[in-house]
């Protein structure tokens, strides 16, 4: 298993000196499930391609398991570290739902039997498994977009990142997503995911790391990020904490960034009031 | 919002086309009807082909080239951009010419088995002449005219605006693509796809790339059109422009007398009364 | 001016089972209606069939009858429809016509087509630039905006075209929280001004914010219609793939731990 270091990584894009990533210090253990928030141009993006060499550094460091990042090509770290974009467009080109799941783990060099394997559990998690001869494009949007992922679980890299997984998704393909998470990370393999969907965020992950301007201005668990002395910071990002935490805060009842967390706190709450 | 009602407070003062549209050129040249610009690159390219000898086409580059590069502004790139355009061709067909013209005699330098000639160097100097006014004469019109305005322009005279949108939109087709293409590639190297590899493994990499592009773009196709005709973009008939490109008579009777010149000169070719 | 749909299904050229089946909708002026239900259950099929691209543009066979003002439309051509019934998709970027270079001719496409004077024109632009509240984004290139702008300019051009009804599918699907922000208060802005609109949205917070009455739809038909606050605190309503507002489902999760919901005060904002 694989764990992520991160050091001082600054990175410049050459156009417009703009500087994408402004220091950042980061350290996943292996294993871990976290959320990666902030708007839009805050660096999520480009922290996330450097994960698996899409993007260099222009200073600063990346190592995935023991090994600088720079120091292996971008087919090499693919086996390490597996990336979901966003629109499934960008990417499906088979002609069936199976040999678009079959592509990533054949170019990591996966055969037979043990292919497979892989590729049936990958379509079952995302519950494609009845549509493996379907043309992709007969699918609808929402379940390209679960395609997409399926195509990458099949690789079964120890690090999975997901770009934006519920954006366009239903309630029940958000279910999944959430599922998908829960079984990789049960597996002991990493899960990192950009999302500006904050309920999402908090009931799924279990640390949420914040970035503004191209550094992190918040690291913590759910119920530490979104507790009532950070909403201003997240307010300068443009993030809201989902409606428990409000409530939460309003009520006096301390952090709770779940429904499930709130409800707890009232059971525990000394009567009385 | 019902129909025709006004949707927000009018402005204090009344507001005209924001000033960043149809902005005119710099210099006096630029600002002149992109129909007359373009008459005068077509004009000076087929006048090029069609005079005989040296002198001619030196003194079309001359005043109908440099001098209003000149007068533009433009001469520096345009010098550069032309080179840029016609080397390959000007120097090879100068070459060819010099050295291997069929049936001359007077021999000038000797490399070699080759030899340039005294007719080889007279024919190629024309040649090149050719080529520079050719290629002169085009870049001009794209460094002074907006392909916009030049759309505009036709629109305005009569061209459908289904063929103008085509027209402008080709443009940007190119550009769009090609970032296409470069997220797509990013998409498929995250998958493990070897662009770095073999000269056969980036053949097999040429259709996970290729085929999104193509499917994508389809795929998108449809959703433009509806968002075009949603906004009447196939009503039938003309439409309001909000601006385009000032024309006068005196400039209508230049563009007149170019392509009559133009026409008495392959007249007088044919016939043989002038060089 | 009202917007009926009598009875309407639909089924998509080639296809093996129609996307609508036997839907009744009524937009009146000064009303917003939601539209809600899990991917593929027919919304943006829904929102193609009420602005007339379906069956036009996109083929295929309707069913049904659909009027404005008391007026059967079936025989309006797209263009003639498209001065009444505006309708906006969930990617910005592919509303752009690519052909504009800055934001005032983009949004001004629609009135230039449509032939007005160029006065009039002008005029429209500004006011629906000001509607928006996007008029300082005039001289901007608006293939290097953000996508909530982009949507907002998207938005911007249709209501130029100074429609009855605005059909939204799905506009903050791809936004960011603060693209969902801007356009999501520009809806609330347009209705409070008295627009008809229907906006399709998975947001359904967004809905209770900004719609007086939801439609849900399963499998092509609707299977809820009624006030806001009554379908989307129906208990039932994740059932049918539609997930509730945040405030509903708190004071579900609250309810079933048999606490009483009304500790938690007013959940409003």
């Amino acid at each position: 298993m694989a764990e992520i270091l991160v050091t001082g990584l600054v990175h410049v894009y050459r156009e417009g000196a703009v500087r994408a990533l402004d220091g950042v210090d980061l350290r996943i253990a292996a294993g871990e499930r976290l959320a990666l928030v902030g708007q839009n141009g805050s660096g999520k993006t480009t922290l996330v391609r450097h994960l698996n060499g899409l993007l260099r550094p222009t200073e600063g460091r990346v190592t995935i398991d023991g090994t600088d990042a720079g120091s292996m090509t971008v087919a090499q770290l693919a086996a390490k570290v597996g990336l979901v974009f966003q629109d499934p467009d960008r990417q499906v080109f088979s002609g069936s739902v199976r040999s678009e799941v079959e592509f990533g783990p054949r170019n990591l060099g996966g055969r037979g039997p043990e292919l497979a394997t892989a590729v049936n559990a990958a379509l079952e998690a995302t519950g494609l498994a009845g549509e493996q001869r379907t043309n992709p494009y007969d699918l609808g949007q929402s379940r390209r977009k679960l395609l997409a992922l399926a195509s990458v679980l099949a690789m079964r890299t120890p690090v999975l990142v997901l770009d934006e997984p519920t954006t366009g998704q239903d309630a029940r393909g958000v279910d999944r997503v959430r599922a998908v998470v829960d079984a990789v990370a049960g597996e002991g393999r990493t899960v990192v995911a950009i999302s500006h969907d904050m309920r999402f965020v908090a009931e799924t992950f279990e640390r949420v790391v914040v970035m503004r301007a191209g550094r992190v201005v918040l690291d913590g668990t759910p119920a530490d990020v979104f507790a009532a002395g950070n909403r201003d910071v997240l307010g300068s990002t443009f993030l809201e904490p989902p409606l428990p935490a409000i409530v939460g805060a309003r009520l006096g009842l301390g952090a709770t960034p779940t429904d499930e967390a709130l409800v707890a706190a009232l059971e525990t709450r000394p009567s009385g009031r | 919002m019902a129909g025709s009602a006004r949707l927000s407070e009018p402005a204090a003062r009344t507001r005209g086309v924001p000033a960043a549209i149809g902005r005119p050129g710099p210099s006096a040249f630029h600002r002149l009807n992109p129909l007359t610009k373009a008459t005068l690159a077509t004009v000076t390219a087929v006048a090029a082909v069609v005079l005989g000898g040296l002198i001619g086409p030196a003194i079309l580059v001359a005043v109908a080239v440099i001098i209003p590069a000149f007068a533009a502004g433009v001469l520096g790139r345009l010098v550069r951009t032309a080179l840029l355009l016609s080397l390959p061709i000007a120097v090879s067909a100068f070459l060819v010419n010099l050295f291997f013209l069929p049936g001359a005699e007077t021999v000038l330098l000797r490399i070699g088995p080759i030899t340039a000639t005294a007719e080889g160097l007279a024919f190629a100097l024309e040649i090149l002449a050719r080529i520079l006014a050719i290629s002169g004469a085009i870049t001009l019109f794209y460094l002074t005219t907006r392909p916009a305005d030049l759309v505009v322009d036709l629109e305005r005279r009569g061209i459908s605006p289904r063929v103008a949108f085509v027209a402008n939109a080709s443009v940007q087709t190119v550009p769009a693509m090609v970032e296409r293409a470069g997220q797509i590639t990013a998409a498929q190297r995250a998958r493990g796809l070897d662009t770095e590899g073999s000269v056969w493994r980036r053949v097999r990499g040429v259709l996970p790339i290729v085929g999104p592009v193509i499917l994508g773009s389809i795929a998108e196709v449809e959703e433009r059109t509806m968002a075009l005709e949603a906004r009447g973009f196939t009503r039938p008939g003309r439409r309001t422009l909000l601006w385009s490109p000032g024309d006068s008579t005196a400039e209508a009777i230049a563009r007149w007398a170019l392509l009559l010149a133009l026409l008495a000169l392959i007249v007088a070719r044919i016939a043989g009364i002038w060089p | 001016m009202t917007l009926t749909l009598s009875g309407v299904g639909y089924r998509y050229a080639g296809a093996a089972q129609p996307s609508l089946l036997d839907v009744d909708l009524e937009l009146p002026n000064a009303t917003v209606i939601g539209l809600a239900g899990a991917s593929e259950s027919g919304k943006t099929t829904l929102c193609l069939v009420a602005s007339g691209l379906a069956p036009r543009t996109v083929g295929g066979r309707i069913r049904g009858t659909i009027r404005l003002d008391g007026e059967d439309v079936d025989a309006w051509p797209m263009h003639r429809l498209a001065e009444r019934i505006g309708i906006g998709f969930q990617n910005p970027g592919t509303q752009l016509s690519q052909v504009a270079d800055t934001v005032f001719e983009e949004v001004a496409f629609g009135p230039m087509n449509l032939a007005l004077p160029r006065e009039e024109v002008v005029e429209r632009t500004w006011d629906a630039l000001d509607a928006l509240r996007i008029a300082e984004l005039a001289e901007r290139d608006p293939r290097r905006l953000s996508g909530g702008q982009q949507q907002l300019v998207a938005t911007a051009g249709l209501l130029a075209m100074r429609p009855t009804h605005l059909v939204l599918d799905e506009p903050t699907a791809q936004l960011d929280p603060a693209g969902t922000r801007l356009v999501a208060d520009a809806i609330g802005r347009l209705a409070a001004a008295g627009a008809s609109i229907l906006v399709a949205e998975q947001k359904t917070d967004l809905l209770a914010n900004v719609a007086s009455r939801v439609l849900v739809l399963d499998g092509g038909r609707v299977v809820r219609d009624g006030p806001v606050d009554e379908v989307l605190g129906d208990p039932t309503l994740a059932e049918l793939g539609v997930a509730p507002p945040s405030a509903a489902r708190l004071r579900m999760a609250v309810a079933a731990a048999g606490i009483d919901t009304a500790v938690l005060g007013s959940l409003d904002g």
